[in-house]
C-alpha cells in the first residue's frame, strides 16, 4: 500500500511532546529487574538511618566512660549488663556494649567517608575542568601533580600523611581527600577534553561567552556523569580505607572508635575464642560496603553503552 | 543462467524494547537474488537494510526475534539454522563486507593473520599454500606490494586499502554471494570509485552475486541490476534499477529521487514537502533579524576578504610522540560578496573546514594573513565590545547534529542562552525570541522546552540554525551542515537555508565534500586539495567544465545519479584500474592525474 | 623507541627525586628523633651531643643533600631502633614480602582472568551470576577483616593452617625463602590467599568488562562472518585485545599488592617490609620510613616503565618515537 509521505514523516510536534521522563521514572529504569541492586539500595537506606539515629537506638553511650563497668567485660552475645541492660551482641574488654559501639562506629565511618569523598570529588572535578579548559602551564602543573599522586598506592600515601600529621578524625579525612581527588581530576579532564572538541563548545565561543561560563554551563554538566557513576564506589572505597587505617592504629582515636578500630580491638581476642568483639563490627562494615558496591555496579553497568539493553 | 540463489519471504525481524514495546526492524519483506546478479537494497537510516544482511549470515543481535518468514540460500532456510551450522555458510558460501573497513579488521592482529585464518577456515589450503593464496587474493584485490602488506597492521594502511583487504577475505572461498553493507560510505569519492571497480571486477570473474546495501542512489545507479527501496523496515518499491530511478511509482520513492542533489543542473528548490511555522511568528522573527542589517555593505564591495591564510598544526612532543608539523592550509586568498554563497569543496583532510574555522576565530592562522570584514581588518578591532560584536556577526552551522547542541540545556536555552548571559535580552524576551526562531526554522514553538535528545538529526540542525540566527549575523559558515543527514532530510534543510538566505540576505560560506550539494547551493566555488586551492570560479563553470585535472578527477569519480540515461553499468571494463594507494588517505596528484586521464579517454 | 626510553627514564628520575624530597621533608616534621632516643636521665648537653651525632642539628636543606648523597652510595643511614643499617634491614625483610606478593599475583591472574572471560562470554548463564556476585562480595570485604576471618576459619576453628609467622625458611642465594619448605609454604598460604582474593576479584571484573566491550566491536562480528571457529575467535581476536588493559592493571596491581602487604603482614605477623614500615611509623624510626618510601617509589617507577614497554609490544597501534 502506498504510504502518504507527509503523514508518515515523524511529526515534529509529536516527537517533541514525548514527555521528558521524571526522576522517579529514570530511577525505576535503572533498578527494575535487578533485585540485588534494589536490596542494596534498601540496605544503604537502613544503614544511613541507623547511623543518624544511633543515639536514640543504642542501649548505651559507648563514649561515656562513666557508663562502662569493667565487670561487664567480655560478655558473650545475649548476656545482660550489670545494670540489667540486655547486651544483644556481647561486650568488649572494657565492658562496652558491642551493639552500641557498632551503631556509633557506623556513624563515624559513614561521616568520615562521605565528607572525604564529597570534598575530594569536588576538588578533583574542579581541577580536572580547570586543566582541560585552561591548558598550558595550569594543565601541566595539575596533571603532573596527579601523576605524582597516582604513581603511589593510596594506602601508603595515607600512611605517610598520618605519619606526618598524626592521627585523628580530621587527619584521616585529610588523608582520604588527598587520596581521592587525583583520580577524579584525571577522569573529569579526559571527559572534558573530549567535550571541548564538540561543536556546541565552538558555538558557545562564537557567542562570545567567557571561559568560566563555558566551564560552568557547558563543560561541567556534560562531564560530571562519569564522576557520579563512580561516586558510590569511591564512598565504599573510603569506608574500607578508613577502617584499614584505624585497624593499623593510625586512624581515628580509641575514644571515638570507628568500625575498623572496633575490629582491631577484637583482633587480640580472636585466638582466645572471643569472636564476637571483632566479628559483629566486621559484618556491619562488609554489609554496608557490599550494599554500596552492588548499587555502584548497577549504576556503572547502566552507564555502559555496551551493556545497555543487553541485560 | 538466471538460477535463483537467495529467496527472502515475508521476513519480519523484531526487537523487544526496554519499555515492553516491540520494534520491527524488518516488516514482511520479500526479495529474490539470482546467481551473479547485483541487487541493491536502498533506504535511509532506520530502514532496516543491514538487518537483512545480518539475518542471512545468522549475525543478528541476541535479542532479535524472527517473527515470520525467513531467508533461503539455495532452498535451505538459513534463518532456522543453529549457530554451528553457519560454519559452512559464513565465509564459505556467503562473504560479508562491512561498512567501516577500519573497524572490521582486528587492530592488534596483522593483515596476514586475518586473511590466512579465513583461508584456512574455508578452503583446504594450509601453511605456505594459504600464504601464497593470500598474496594471490591481495593481488586480485589490487593491493600494491601484497607480500609486504601481510606483516602490516590495519592502522598502518589507508581506509581504501583496508577495504580491499576485506574484499580479499570475502572472496577467499569463492562464495556464491557477497553481502556488501555500505562498503564505501567511509571512503572519499575518488577512493570509492576505484574500490567499487575492484569489487565488481572480482565478483564478475567468479559470477558471484552481490547484495549491495546502501543509502547512496548514485552508487546504486552505477552498479545494480535490480533494486529494492525500503522505508521503516517495509518494502516501498522494487524493480530494475533504471525503472525505479527513472519512473518511481510510489510517493516515497518519488520524493527520494527528487531529494537527490544533481550535479548536472541546478534547481531552485528540491521537490520535497517541508513544513513552515506559523506565519505571524515567522514575521516577528524576520523583523527582529532584519532590524540590525542596515549596513550589510556596499554593492560590489566584498563583505569578507581573506588574504594569505595559512595554518600549521604542530603537535607538541609528548612522552609518546616527537613533535611534528602538519600544514593544513597554505596561502589561501578569496573574497566573499554580500548575499552570495561561496562554496569550498574537497576531500577529507583538504583543509576546507579549517579555512572557515580560522575566519570565525576558532583557530588562529599562521602570521602574515589578513582578514577584512565589512571593510575593516579584524586585527584593528581593539575594544571588548567591538570584538564581541564582530564575533557574533559571524556564525556557524555545524556538521554533527548530535554534538552541536548542549545536551544539558533545552532547545530554547541553546538558542538564546548567550544573549541572556550577555544581558542583551531579558528572560521573557529571550523566551519569545527562541519561540519565534523555532517557528522560523519550521519547528513548533512549544518544543523549545524540550531537551536536544528529543529531536531528530534534521530537527537539531534546524535548532542550530536558529541559534546562529539569534545573533543577527551577516555571515554564516556552513560546515558540511547536511553530511550526517538522510537525503530527504538534507533536501528539506537545504530548502530552508535557501529560503532564509533569500529573505534575510545572508552571506554564506558553504563547505562540503559533495559536489552535487555545492552545485545546488553555491554561486561560486573553490576546490581545495591538501590545503591549497586548486581551482576557483563560478559553479556553472568549475563543476561543469573544470580546468584543473584534480577537479576533473573528482567529477569523474563521482557516482552519477542519472535516471534519464537509464542504468549505466560502470564502465570499468574500459578502465585498466591500477589505482595506487599510499599510506596517506588522500590520492596523490599522480593518482588524480591518472584518473582524469582515464576518464577522458 | 630508544628516544622514548631515555625520555621516560628522565621523567622517572625526576619523579623519584620529587618524591624523596617530599618524603624527607614530611618525615622531618613528624617527630624529633632526639626525643625518641634520649633516655630519661639525659641532660641538655647530652641531647645536643646526640643531635649532632645524628646530624639533625643542621639546616633541613643541608640534611637533605647529605642524605641524597648517601642514598646515591646506597646508604640510607641506620635505624634508630634496631641500630643497624636500614638497607640491610630492608633487604633482609624484602624476600618475605616479595614471595607472598608474587604468589598472590600468580593465583590472582590464573584464577581471575578465566573467570572474567567466561562470565563476559556467557552473560546469561547462572554460573555468571554466581561469579559476578562472588567477585562483588570479595571486592567488598576489607583486606584486613578478610585476614581476620581466614585466621578464625583455618587457624582457630579448623586448626589446619598456622595463623602467624614465616615458618621454616630455606637459604637460596643467601636469602631465606619460605616457599621452599613445606612448613614455610603452609605459613604462606593464608597471607597469600588474603592478598590474592582481592586480585582475583579485580582481574575477573576487568576481564569481564573487557570481554563485554570487545565482543560488540565490528571486527568480532566480521570474524564470525569470515566463518572461523568460535574457539579461535575467543583465543586470538578476543584475548589479544583484552590483554592490553589487563597488562596495565597487572603492573599497577603488583605495586598495590606490595603496598597492601603492610596490612596483610600486620594481620598475619608476617615479617616483611610492610610490617617493618608500620612498626617504624609507630616507633618514629625515621630512616626506615624514608628509605622504605623511596625504595617503593623506585619500584613503582620501574614497574610502570616495564608496563609501558609491554603495552607497546602488545598494541601495534602504539609506537613510541
Amino acid at each position: 500500500m502506498p504510504t502518504d509521505v507527509t503523514t508518515v514523516e515523524v511529526d515534529p510536534v509529536a516527537a517533541a511532546d514525548k514527555a521528558e521522563p521524571t526522576f522517579a521514572e529514570k530511577f525505576w529504569k535503572v533498578f527494575r529487574g535487578h533485585p540485588a541492586a534494589l536490596a542494596g539500595l534498601i540496605g544503604i537506606t537502613v544503614f544511613v538511618l541507623l547511623a543518624i539515629f544511633a543515639p536514640l537506638i543504642a542501649p548505651q553511650d559507648p563514649y561515656d566512660q562513666t557508663q562502662l563497668d569493667i565487670l561487664d567485660g567480655l560478655l558473650p552475645p545475649g548476656s545482660q549488663l550489670w545494670d540489667g541492660t540486655p547486651s544483644l551482641l556481647g561486650t568488649d574488654a572494657l565492658g562496652r556494649d558491642i551493639l552500641s559501639a557498632v551503631l556509633y562506629g557506623l556513624r563515624i565511618s559513614l561521616f568520615v567517608a562521605l565528607v572525604a569523598v564529597i570534598v575530594g570529588s569536588a576538588i578533583g572535578v574542579f581541577m580536572g575542568l580547570l586543566a582541560a579548559m585552561k591548558g598550558g602551564w595550569v594543565e601541566t602543573v595539575i596533571m603532573r601533580t596527579v601523576d605524582l599522586k597516582m604513581s603511589f598506592p593510596g594506602i601508603l600515601l595515607a600512611l605517610m600523611v598520618l605519619a606526618i600529621f598524626g592521627t585523628g578524625i580530621d587527619k584521616v579525612i585529610i588523608a582520604l581527600i588527598i587520596g581521592a581527588w587525583a583520580s577524579e581530576a584525571r577522569l573529569v579532564r579526559a571527559v572534558a577534553l573530549s567535550e571541548l572538541k564538540k561543536e556546541y563548545v565552538d558555538a558557545a565561543r562564537l557567542a562570545g561567552l567567557s571561559d568560566w561560563r563555558i566551564m560552568g554551563r557547558f563543560l561541567f554538566p556534560n562531564s560530571i556523569s562519569p564522576v557520579l557513576v563512580v561516586l558510590p564506589m569511591s564512598i565504599s572505597g573510603a569506608i574500607g580505607a578508613e577502617a584499614t587505617l584505624s585497624f593499623l592504629g593510625v586512624g581515628v582515636p580509641i575514644t571515638e572508635p570507628s568500625l575498623g578500630l572496633l575490629i582491631a580491638n577484637g583482633n587480640d581476642y580472636i585466638l582466645s575464642g572471643k569472636w564476637w568483639i571483632s566479628i559483629f563490627p566486621g559484618l556491619v562494615l562488609v554489609a554496608m560496603v557490599l550494599c554500596i558496591n552492588v548499587v555502584a555496579d548497577r549504576l556503572r553497568d547502566h552507564a555502559n553503552p555496551y551493556l545497555r539493553g543487553k541485560d | 543462467m538466471t538460477e535463483q540463489l537467495i529467496q527472502v519471504d515475508d521476513l519480519t525481524i523484531a526487537y523487544p524494547m526496554a519499555d515492553g514495546e516491540v520494534f520491527r526492524a524488518i516488516d514482511k519483506f520479500s526479495m529474490r537474488v539470482n546467481r551473479g546478479q547485483i541487487v541493491g537494497v536502498v533506504g535511509e537510516s532506520g530502514a532496516g537494510k543491514s538487518t537483512i544482511g545480518k539475518a542471512t549470515l545468522g549475525l543478528l543481535d541476541e535479542n532479535a526475534v524472527i517473527d515470520t518468514g525467513g531467508v533461503s540460500l539455495d532452498n535451505v532456510m538459513v534463518t532456522k539454522l543453529e549457530e554451528h551450522a553457519f560454519a559452512n555458510i559464513r565465509g564459505n558460501r556467503v562473504g560479508y563486507i562491512y561498512q567501516n573497513p577500519m573497524t572490521a579488521l582486528n587492530p592488534v592482529l596483522t593483515i596476514g593473520e586475518q586473511i590466512i585464518e579465513a583461508i584456512e577456515a574455508n578452503t583446504d589450503k594450509r601453511g605456505s599454500a594459504a600464504r601464497a593464496y593470500a598474496i594471490e587474493l591481495l593481488r586480485q584485490a589490487e593491493v600494491p606490494q601484497p607480500e609486504d602488506r601481510l606483516s602490516k597492521y590495519p592502522h598502518q594502511l589507508s581506509g581504501g586499502l583496508c577495504q580491499r583487504i576485506v574484499f580479499a577475505i570475502a572472496i577467499s572461498a569463492k562464495p556464491d554471494l557477497i553481502i556488501a553493507d555500505e562498503p564505501t560510505t567511509a571512503l572519499d569519492v575518488t577512493v570509492q570509485k576505484a574500490v567499487l571497480d575492484t569489487l565488481v571486477k572480482l565478483t564478475r570473474q567468479e559470477n558471484i552475486a552481490i547484495i549491495l546495501i546502501t543509502h547512496d542512489m548514485g552508487v546504486v545507479a552505477e552498479m545494480c541490476d535490480y533494486v529494492y527501496v525500503l522505508r521503516h523496515g517495509k518494502l516501498v518499491e522494487e524493480g530494475p534499477t533504471a525503472q525505479v530511478l527513472k519512473e518511481p511509482t510510489q510517493p516515497y520513492s518519488r520524493e527520494l529521487m527528487a531529494a537527490i542533489p544533481r550535479i548536472d543542473h541546478k534547481v531552485d528548490r528540491f521537490a520535497v514537502p517541508g513544513g513552515l511555522g506559523k506565519a505571524e511568528d515567522r514575521k516577528r522573527a524576520i523583523d527582529y533579524l532584519m532590524s540590525r542589517r542596515a549596513d550589510a555593505g556596499k554593492e560590489g564591495e566584498p563583505l569578507l576578504s581573506v588574504r594569505n591564510l595559512s595554518k600549521t598544526f604542530s603537535s607538541k612532543a609528548t612522552a609518546l610522540k616527537a613533535s611534528s608539523d602538519f600544514k593544513a592550509v597554505s596561502d589561501v586568498s578569496f573574497d566573499v560578496f554580500p548575499g552570495e554563497t561561496m562554496g569550498i569543496v574537497g576531500e577529507s583532510g583538504s583543509g576546507k573546514s579549517t579555512v572557515g574555522r580560522m575566519i570565525l576565530g576558532l583557530h588562529t592562522p599562521d602570521p602574515g594573513y589578513e582578514i577584512t570584514y565589512r571593510g575593516r581588518n579584524i586585527i584593528d578591532l581593539k575594544s571588548k565590545a567591538e570584538k564581541l560584536a564582530h564575533r557574533q556577526s559571524l556564525q556557524c552551522i555545524f556538521q554533527d547534529p548530535y554534538s552541536s547542541l548542549n545536551p544539558r540545556m533545552t532547545a530554547g536555552d541553546n538558542i538564546t542562552y548567550a544573549l541572556r548571559a550577555h544581558g542583551t535580552l531579558g528572560r521573557e524576551e529571550a523566551r519569545k525570541l527562541s519561540g519565534d526562531l523555532m517557528e522560523l526554522v519550521g519547528l513548533p514553538r512549544a518544543s523549545a522546552r524540550k531537551m536536544p535528545h528529543a529531536f531528530s538529526g534534521g530537527e537539531r540542525q534546524r535548532i542550530g540554525i536558529a541559534r546562529a540566527l539569534s545573533f543577527r549575523p551577516d555571515f554564516i559558515f556552513c560546515d558540511e551542515p547536511t553530511s550526517a543527514l538522510d537525503v530527504t532530510v538534507q533536501a528539506e534543510l537545504l530548502n530552508l537555508m535557501k529560503d532564509l538566505q533569500d529573505q534575510l540576505g545572508l552571506t554564506l560560506l558553504f563547505v562540503s565534500h559533495d559536489l552535487a550539494v555545492v552545485r545546488q547551493m553555491c554561486d561560486r566555488v573553490m576546490v581545495m586539495k591538501a590545503g591549497e586551492v586548486v581551482e576557483a570560479g563560478a559553479c556553472d563553470k568549475v563543476l561543469v567544465d573544470p580546468d584543473h585535472p584534480y577537479t576533473q578527477g573528482l567529477l569523474a569519480a563521482m557516482p552519477r545519479f542519472r535516471p534519464e540515461v537509464g542504468h549505466l553499468a560502470m564502465n570499468l571494463r574500459q578502465i585498466p584500474s591500477v589505482h595506487k594507494e599510499t599510506q596517506c588517505r588522500n590520492p596523490t596528484a599522480s593518482d588524480v592525474l591518472s584518473i582524469s586521464r582515464r576518464s577522458r579517454q | 623507541m630508544l628516544n622514548f626510553i631515555t625520555r621516560r627514564l628522565g621523567q622517572s628520575a625526576v619523579l623519584v627525586l620529587v618524591m624523596s624530597a617530599l618524603v624527607f621533608v614530611g618525615m622531618y616534621v613528624i617527630s624529633d628523633p632526639v626525643a625518641v632516643l634520649a633516655g630519661e636521665d639525659f641532660t641538655e648537653a647530652d641531647r645536643q651531643a646526640l643531635a649532632a651525632e645524628l646530624g639533625v642539628d643542621r639546616p633541613l636543606i643541608v640534611q637533605y643533600f647529605n642524605f641524597l648523597g648517601n642514598v646515591i652510595r646506597g646508604d640510607f643511614g641506620s635505624s634508630f631502633v634496631y641500630n643497624r643499617p636500614v638497607m640491610d634491614l630492608i633487604l633482609e625483610k624484602l624476600p618475605a614480602t616479595l614471595e607472598v606478593a608474587f604468589l598472590a599475583m600468580f593465583i590472582g591472574l590464573v584464577v581471575g582472568i578465566p573467570l572474567g572471560v567466561y562470565s563476559g562470554l556467557n552473560q546469561k548463564k547462572p554460573a555468571t551470576k554466581t561469579i559476578s556476585f562472588a567477585t562483588t562480595v570479595g571486592y567488598s570485604i576489607p583486606n584486613f577483616w578478610q585476614g581476620v576471618l581466614l585466621i578464625m576459619l583455618f587457624a582457630v576453628w579448623l586448626q589446619i593452617l598456622p595463623a602467624s609467622g614465616r615458618g621454616d625458611t630455606v637459604e637460596v642465594f643467601g636469602v631465606g625463602w619460605s616457599m621452599f619448605s613445606l612448613n614455610g609454604l603452609s605459613h604462606m598460604i593464608l597471607p597469600a590467599l588474603n592478598l590474592a582474593i582481592y586480585t582475583i576479584c579485580l582481574q575477573a571484573r576487568l576481564a569481564r568488562s573487557g570481554t563485554q566491550e570487545v565482543m560488540y566491536q565490528d571486527f568480532m562480528t566480521f570474524a564470525r562472518a569470515k566463518g572461523i571457529s568460535r574457539e579461535r575467535i575467543v583465543r586470538r581476536h578476543l584475548v589479544r585485545n583484552i590483554l592490553i588493559p589487563i597488562v596495565t592493571i597487572t603492573g599497577l596491581q603488583l605495586g598495590g599488592l606490595i603496598a597492601f602487604a603492610t596490612v596483610t603482614e600486620t594481620v598475619f605477623s608476617w615479617p616483611g617490609i610492610g610490617k617493618l614500615l608500620l612498626d617504624s611509623i609507630h616507633n618514629s624510626d625515621r630512616p626506615v620510613v624514608v628509605a622504605y618510601l623511596i625504595l617503593i617509589t623506585l619500584m613503582f617507577v620501574t614497574i610502570n616503565f616495564i608496563v609501558d614497554v609491554t603495552y607497546a609490544l602488545l598494541d601495534p597501534r602504539i609506537r613510541y618515537t
